[in-house]
């Protein structure tokens, strides 16, 4: 692919890669993994390859050879040639074909996965018989929380107002983590902390009584109260907000937030046999 | 003291052996990192060793459809904590790492503690220092403890950090591997960062440039 324009904040994005935090190395990777689960499963895409991970305004980028490609995500109303072109559902480019997002319509990120088809010659956009995923935008639902270990630091009033009351994302949000914005929280001690392990989702405060939700960027340790952590299953949703947007928590347990997990790994890989099929059946070379 | 074990969230354990920056805490962090390196319980993605902690970093799918989720690990957990571990706990290697003691912030810290520069910069040198755990940026070792002598707070506001440049915060020093802000105070800097592992020691040599 050749950029014709640059985006916002175009990246390249796999699953994360573990298996260096103790050399201070995150795992990084996509923010919506669930949504570039999808882009890669539709196009027949190995599990741990990489998509494009554009945020608004997306850049603009020229095909160099026949692809097939499959866009999840946010809808920023994507047009090949001009013309718009459907989400969740594999689709044929030629060469010389120009994809480009028109405007935000829901959803903070989008996926773009691609497969070179090596064995044939596109003349046209075909957009394949076939979409997979979810119909609606995605659900306004409270996030889902785990009571962290220093959940008890805060006073009951500011436990109480996690719980009820809707949090802003500030401007300053991205990658690493979202800032959020509310009034100050109250702790009952002051007693300082040891840095130690963080994960994506965990939610920390601030000394100045503010929450920011660690995202996939984040670093590998830290040294703030730890109040909650996302489950891992509500975090692709939550990838999906950005600056501006509000949320809301409730709390969870252990076995829910597995259970809710397990439902979405076992979803993932229906759509990956389904697909698999689907891509035989059309003789779409994806092995 | 019995290490507590805590989840970090839906895919992680935290084993928190102590509350406090010590080296003797640390090296039961160390000898545990090695041992569950050694042999890893299934589903492991990662491990992070701390101060007085270590994170298991789990494949939630694996450990929650194959073990009862983490509350079957911690089981396991415990059990491999209530088993000496023998292998040999590797020793960490001496890094000895010239130091051009020039850093903006050396006279700031001087004052702060009552000290000339001259002795912050013996005081500093003086020591051995264990490499805590590594964290912030890639490459960025947590080490003390420092003398209490030169103990100084982080700065209000970060600075503008240089590769090599070399801080202080708290009882802890460190090097940044690369730019960054930061709010250590800077006291040197050096040309050569080597790839440290949690359980290493390192002394700074003090050179002119």
């Amino acid at each position: 692919m050749k950029l014709i324009k640059k985006g916002l904040l175009d990246s390249w994005q796999s699953l994360p890669i573990y298996g260096l935090q103790h050399e201070g190395i995150p795992p990084g990777g996509a923010m919506d993994t669930f949504s570039l689960q999808l882009a890669n499963a539709l196009v027949g895409n190995d599990v741990y390859d990489k998509a494009l991970e554009m945020h608004f305004p997306a850049g603009v980028y020229q095909f160099e050879k026949s692809t097939l490609i499959a866009i999840c995500g946010a809808d920023f109303t994507a047009c090949i040639d001009n013309v718009e072109v459907p989400m969740n559902q594999p689709i044929k480019v030629p060469t010389g074909a120009i994809i480009s997002c028109k405007k935000p319509v829901s959803g903070g990120r989008v996926y773009m996965a691609i497969k070179t088809l090596k064995d044939e010659q596109v003349s046209r956009v075909k957009i394949m018989p076939w979409s997979m995923g979810p119909e609606d935008a995605p659900n306004q639902d409270p996030i889902r929380i785990l009571c962290g270990r220093e959940w008890d630091h805060l006073k009951a009033c500011s436990q109480q107002l996690i719980l009820s009351k809707d949090f802003a994302i500030s401007a300053t949000s991205n990658r690493m983590g979202y800032q959020l914005v509310q009034e100050p929280l109250k702790t009952v001690s002051t007693a300082t902390m040891l840095s130690s392990a963080v994960t994506a989702g965990t939610i920390q405060l601030l000394p100045s009584g503010q929450l920011v939700i660690l995202m996939a960027a984040h670093q590998t340790t830290g040294g703030y109260p730890r109040i909650g952590h996302v489950i891992s299953a509500d975090l692709p949703r939550l990838a999906q907000l950005g600056p501006g947007d509000r949320l809301h928590f409730t709390l969870t347990d252990a076995v829910t937030a597995e259970y809710e997990w397990i439902l979405q790994q076992n979803y993932l890989q229906q759509v990956r046999n389904v697909c698999s099929l689907k891509l035989d059946q059309h003789r779409i070379n994806h092995r | 003291m019995i290490p507590q074990i805590y989840e970090l969230g839906d895919s992680a354990l935290t084993i928190e052996f102590g509350n406090e920056i010590c080296e003797e805490l640390h090296e039961e962090v160390i000898k545990r990192f090695y041992q569950f390196q050694s042999e890893p319980l299934p589903g492991t993605l990662d491990l992070i060793p701390a101060y007085a902690s270590l994170t298991i970093v789990f494949d939630l799918g694996q450990v929650a459809s194959r073990f009862q989720g983490l509350s079957g690990m911690k089981t396991l957990i415990e059990e491999k904590l209530a088993q000496p571990f023998t292998s040999p706990v590797l020793e960490g290697r001496l890094h000895e790492i010239p130091c051009d003691y020039s850093g903006p912030d050396l006279a700031t810290v001087a004052s702060a503690c009552g000290l000339t520069e001259k002795e912050v910069i013996a005081i500093h040198s003086e020591k051995i220092y264990t490499v805590f755990f590594l964290g912030f940026l890639p490459g960025f070792a947590y080490m003390g403890t420092t003398d209490e002598r030169i103990t100084v707070p982080r700065k209000d506001q970060p600075a503008s950090i240089q590769a090599g440049d070399i801080g202080l915060a708290g009882n802890q020093t460190g090097i940044y591997p690369s730019e960054s802000p930061g709010g250590w105070q800077i006291i040197g800097r050096t040309a050569q960062i080597p790839h440290f592992k949690a359980g290493d020691r390192v002394r700074f040599i003090p050179v002119s440039v």
